[in-house]
């Protein structure tokens, strides 16, 4: 199925690399068969003193054109098959990535970062092997394996094509599959370890000085240690299956040239074909090695690419679409009816049934204690959650009514976190506005009080590190407020705007967004004084136990 | 950190000479195989009668096995000695980290996390591939070069011609090849961070339309990261068709010159002029495996151009010059019981700190703005930074090596940004002991607890992915009591809390500071603050206590 998928995505290169492989087994099986009947056929000639009668040039020729008509097609086989293959599996991340960012928004919260990377990472990787060790050959093989069955069939005789063509269609076949399914554990076990040590190494690293003040560095590092060892174990067993499959299969080539060398010789002996006719079959059985020798590289890799299609595969879907209005009014309003949420489906509500409406220019701030679910109604009323009960309308339709794009352009909502990226801060800016100006930029960071540390750290094209890394927490909660505020959004939710920020800089901070934006409808979850003192009014938010 | 040379030398191992020299075994068999196979088809022309073709093919297939049996050998052997080196580097890399104080200058912990990981695993191919190549390359065609030399002294030039151009090209197409890989290396490392550093704000971003635009720049790096690989698989490429070109060649005018001779057409380049129909075909099988192992060193090449960027990396990592962590990290040690400190003289990061003294019990806020060191301090006392100048001493005793274990054992650490482990909630409080109920209720914590599906098993990520900024904050409030510790730092414990929620965190610190513990604090929170014995307010640069 996915194989399917990355082979359409590129079809034409996937064929014409298909074709070219072809062509590269089949002139090595014919130049090796050619130049056996050749040289033996030349030596029948010669000691029968007609050598002046052979025609020599023919088959000189076709020998030197196989040879380097197959240097040449292997070179544009390995090219095109590798493109096609890279460019299928660009695609197939940014498939990724777009189904993912269409997920709900609690699903996305619960993909932790680290089993996350290590699913795009290295289950992407593993893929890479899919179509080009795996499909490529297989195909490329058998056709060339059948086609040389049927010329030796004709050429030489039809026992010595019965045992090549069964013998190197079957015998490989049954290595693989048998290969295949004792390799299948440990190449799980070794998979696993892999990802349980990078995720202990980051954890290690990243959680250093927690770790250390906490004496358990030595504890996290003899747990990284024995995932290490785990991979160690389970290698090592995947090692020997790949030992024993490699002799498999050069027993089964060498297996085949006796048989075809034997065969061949009693029939020259029994008076049926000629010596040359039968050098033809065993050199031939020798060029079929190479048709079969792809099922080692395929079998050591086949574990991996199962489980990570296995995992990629549901990520891909694209969920339900949104809904389909695109006409939403300059100025919308916000209305809550009778909102209320109850968690997975538990009986428990989160907050008294809500109802409340914003107009466009109108800041209301909701209040109550943390944990009472003022974060909730802002995930609800951006479309992020689906309400349990009662509905978010904006611009006079459900927010569920607008399409993706509509919503992803007029609403925005600044989470608690600072959700900052590594690169410029132009460019973190402009995440949220991709053709922003910079004057735009300035203007937008001038409203939140930022304009001038920016310029001090070198303008908008200071770097930030992973994360942010190098803004203090009130810098990095203000460079996210320019960010939306150059979204210029319809309705803006803010959560907990001005943490950590002093309260001279909170105050000119939300006085710079309501400037900036005066038609927005502007909720937020407050709990600070000059938070809700900068609403035109607030609303407390009733935790209910029922 | 370990010395270089127990790193990246080219120290051999046993295993490793003794896989080298058996493979060099297995590819001599062939030359005794392939004398077979010209024994039987020039007997067929010569004296049919007299060949036995079944003995010669069971001689045949005898052979192989020899070869197959000490090919396994060799395997064996060297996947040992390559998993040993691999092994050697995974622990070295664990253990530096471990004990290095700073981050690492290659990266964060994901370029970390890769290098340990996938790119180790790039040396495994080198390992196993590129000295029994060398050798087999070294001796083989000089083995082959010799039988040719018995037969025919113009297969011999032929051969002399052919074969020692290839390693010019080689050593040009690898030189090329290595510059590109690397190249593509330092990417990786590029893509898995940013990869980690995206999807961490994925879900955020979101919320703020940004989807798209983190899409669209993602692609980006996918698409140049194709560019790249291509590039180097052009040359790659290249290279080994270069190789195949005079091989085939060379294959093409042995067979053209042994046919015509045979044909009796040419009666020169035979030792005296004349070539046994046996020994041409001896001649035509032997060729292509001249070509063979140089074929081998060359794709062993491009594994160890490879390999050489990984070898490179593991150096730059490791003649990196950073701190050590004081003391070990590790658990066990003696509390040291109520002590009080004295700083003297510190300075760290071209910051001044002035002198202070902490009894036990006592309650100390740090105050003063952004970057004037209040974290610094915190770190100072907590012995996660060496200060540049002046003194900690513990009651009389100096923090240093000896020391800092056994005084981290009664500290509690609440820092602002917490790395969560990719654990469960109880694993990231108390370690792996059970988390003690009174705690809990401390940090308020209980409520959250009995509202999660899995209760405190419920898996932790980065970030605290799945908690709220203030659960996040309640749970390393919860981390720093369960110790019982001397003295909790805590950077911002208030930070991202609402009133009501921020006045339990502090009545919580309150309590245990009730219970005689000494509290040092962090903050900007001046509610907090006036709620210490003692506010000691930094300045940016100067340290002035008042």
């Amino acid at each position: 199925m996915l194989v399917v998928m990355l082979v359409r995505g590129e079809r034409r290169a996937f064929l014409r690399g298909l074709a070219l492989a072809v062509t590269v087994l089949a002139m090595g099986v014919a130049l090796l068969g050619l130049s056996g009947w050749f040289i033996t056929a030349a030596a029948a000639a010669g000691m029968a003193g007609i050598g002046i009668l052979f025609n020599v040039f023919a088959p000189s020729a076709m020998v030197r054109l196989l040879a380097l008509g197959r240097t040449a097609a292997r070179y544009g086989e390995r090219l095109l098959t590798h493109d096609a293959t890279l460019r299928a599996l660009s695609h197939l991340r940014i498939r990724l990535l777009q189904g993912l960012l269409t997920r709900p928004y609690r699903t996305l919260e619960r993909l932790r970062a680290n089993t996350f990377l290590n699913r795009v990472t290295a289950d992407i990787d593993a893929l890479d092997g899919a179509l080009l060790r795996l499909v490529l050959p297989a195909l490329a093989g058998g056709a060339v394996i059948v086609t040389a069955s049927v010329a030796l069939w004709l050429l030489v005789y039809p026992s010595i094509a019965l045992i090549l063509g069964t013998g190197f269609l079957l015998l490989p076949t049954m290595v693989f599959l048998l290969g295949q399914r004792i390799a299948r554990r440990p190449a799980r076990q070794a998979e696993a370890a892999m990802q349980a040590s990078r995720s202990r190494l980051i954890d290690l690293i990243a959680g250093r000085d927690d770790l250390t003040v906490y004496g358990q560095l030595q504890a996290a590092e003899d747990h990284a240690r024995n995932a290490h060892l785990r991979h160690s174990t389970a290698r090592a067993r995947l090692d020997r299956i790949e030992r024993l499959t490699q002799a498999a299969l050069d027993l089964t080539g060498a297996g085949l040239t006796a048989a075809a060398l034997a065969v061949g010789a009693m029939l020259v002996q029994a008076g049926e074909i000629s010596a040359a006719r039968a050098a033809i079959g065993v050199f031939a059985a020798l060029a079929l090695g190479e048709a079969v020798a792809p099922v080692r590289r395929a079998l050591s890799e086949i574990g991996r690419m199962t489980q990570a299609a296995r995992r990629i595969l549901p990520s891909l879907a694209v969920a339900a679409p949104g809904g389909t209005r695109e006409d939403m009014p300059g100025t919308p309003s916000l209305a809550l009816r009778d909102l209320d949420y109850r968690p997975g489906g538990s009986g428990r509500r989160v907050f008294a049934p809500l109802s409340l409406t914003v107009a466009p220019g109108e800041i209301v701030a909701l209040t109550g204690p943390s944990g009472c679910g003022k974060s909730t109604v802002l995930l609800l009323a951006a479309g992020a959650l689906e309400p349990s009960g009662g509905t978010v309308d904006i611009g006079g339709a459900a927010v569920g009514a607008w399409s993706r794009e509509v919503l992803g352009a007029r609403i925005a909502l600044v989470p608690q976190r600072n959700a900052l990226i590594a690169g410029s801060i132009a460019e973190n800016l402009r995440l949220a506005a991709p053709g922003a100006a910079p004057r735009d930029l300035w203007q937008a960071l001038e409203a939140v009080q930022l304009a001038e540390t920016i310029r001090a750290r070198g303008g908008l094209d200071s770097r930030l590190g992973f994360r942010g890394a190098g803004l203090s927490g009130g810098e990095a909660r203000r460079l996210v407020l320019a960010r939306a505020i150059l979204k210029r959004p319809a309705v803006l939710l803010l959560d907990e705007p001005t943490e950590g920020l002093d309260e001279a800089t909170a105050q000119a901070v939300m006085a710079g967004l309501r400037r900036a934006l005066p038609e927005a409808v502007i909720l937020l979850a407050a709990h600070r004084r000059v938070e809700i003192a900068a609403a035109d009014r607030s609303m407390a938010l009733d935790r209910t136990e029922s | 950190m370990p010395s270089s040379a127990t790193l990246t030398d080219s120290t051999r191992s046993l295993d490793e000479t003794r896989g080298v020299l058996l493979s060099l075994g297995a590819a001599l068999v062939w030359p005794l195989q392939a004398a077979i196979i010209a024994w039987v088809i020039g007997g067929l022309l010569t004296d049919p009668g007299r060949i036995a073709p079944v003995p010669a093919a069971l001689g045949f297939l005898a052979l192989a096995v020899l070869r197959s049996g000490i090919d396994m050998a060799a395997q064996r052997a060297l996947a040992d000695a390559a998993e040993a080196r691999i092994a050697g580097l995974r622990a070295a890399i664990l253990d530096g980290e471990a004990r290095a104080a700073t981050a690492s200058g290659l990266g964060g912990a994901g370029a970390l996390a890769a290098l340990a990981g996938e790119k180790l695993e790039a040396l495994r191919p080198y390992l196993l591939r590129y000295r029994p190549a060398r050798l087999r390359a070294m001796v083989v065609p000089l083995v082959i070069l010799v039988i040719a030399l018995w037969n025919s002294w113009a297969v011999a030039l032929v051969l002399l011609m052919a074969g020692p151009l290839i390693p010019v090209f080689m050593a040009l197409v690898g030189w090329a090849a290595k510059t590109a890989s690397e190249r593509q290396m330092v990417e990786i490392g590029q893509l898995s961070d940013l990869l980690v550093d995206r999807l961490a704000a994925l879900s955020d971003l979101r919320l703020i339309g940004a989807g798209g635009p983190l899409v669209d720049g993602f692609a980006e790096t996918s698409e140049s990261l194709r560019d790249r690989t291509m590039a180097v698989l052009k040359i790659a490429f290249l290279s080994s068709t270069v190789l195949e070109l005079f091989a085939a060649i060379g294959v093409a005018m042995v067979a053209i010159w042994v046919g015509f001779t045979l044909l009796g057409e040419l009666g020169w380049g035979s030792w005296g002029g004349t070539l046994s129909p046996a020994a041409g075909i001896y001649l035509l099988l032997l060729t292509p495996e001249f070509f063979q192992p140089l074929r081998d060193l060359a794709a062993a090449w491009h594994d160890r151009a490879a390999a050489d960027a990984v070898l490179d990396e593991v150096d730059q990592w490791q003649r990196e010059d950073r701190p050590a962590r004081l003391g070990h990290g590790g658990g066990g040690g003696m509390d040291a019981g109520p002590v009080a400190l004295r700083l003297t003289g510190l300075r760290h990061r071209g910051l001044d700190f002035p002198d202070i003294e902490i009894a036990p019990g006592a309650r100390i806020a740090v105050t003063g703005p952004s970057g004037c060191g209040k974290t610094t301090l915190l770190r100072l006392i907590a012995g996660l930074d060496r200060p540049e100048a002046g003194r900690i001493l513990l009651g009389g005793r100096p923090l240093d090596e000896d020391t800092a274990t056994d005084w981290r054992r009664g500290i509690g650490w609440m820092p602002q940004a917490p790395h969560f482990l990719n654990r469960s909630l109880r694993h990231n409080i108390g370690f792996g002991d059970p988390v003690r109920p009174e705690v809990l209720r401390a940090a308020h914590l209980d409520g959250l607890l009995a509202g999660l599906p899995k209760g405190d098993l419920t898996l932790l990520g980065e970030r605290g992915a799945g908690l709220s900024g203030g659960e996040a904050r309640r749970v390393t409030l919860a981390r720093a009591m369960q110790g019982a510790p001397q003295m909790i730092l805590a950077d911002e414990p208030t930070a991202d809390l609402d009133a009501h929620t921020a006045a339990a965190i502090a009545e919580g610190l309150m309590a245990y500071a009730e219970a005689g513990g000494t509290l040092v604090i962090a903050t900007h929170d001046g509610d907090l603050a006036a709620r210490m014995d003692r506010v000691i307010r930094l300045d940016n640069t100067r340290g002035e206590a008042s």
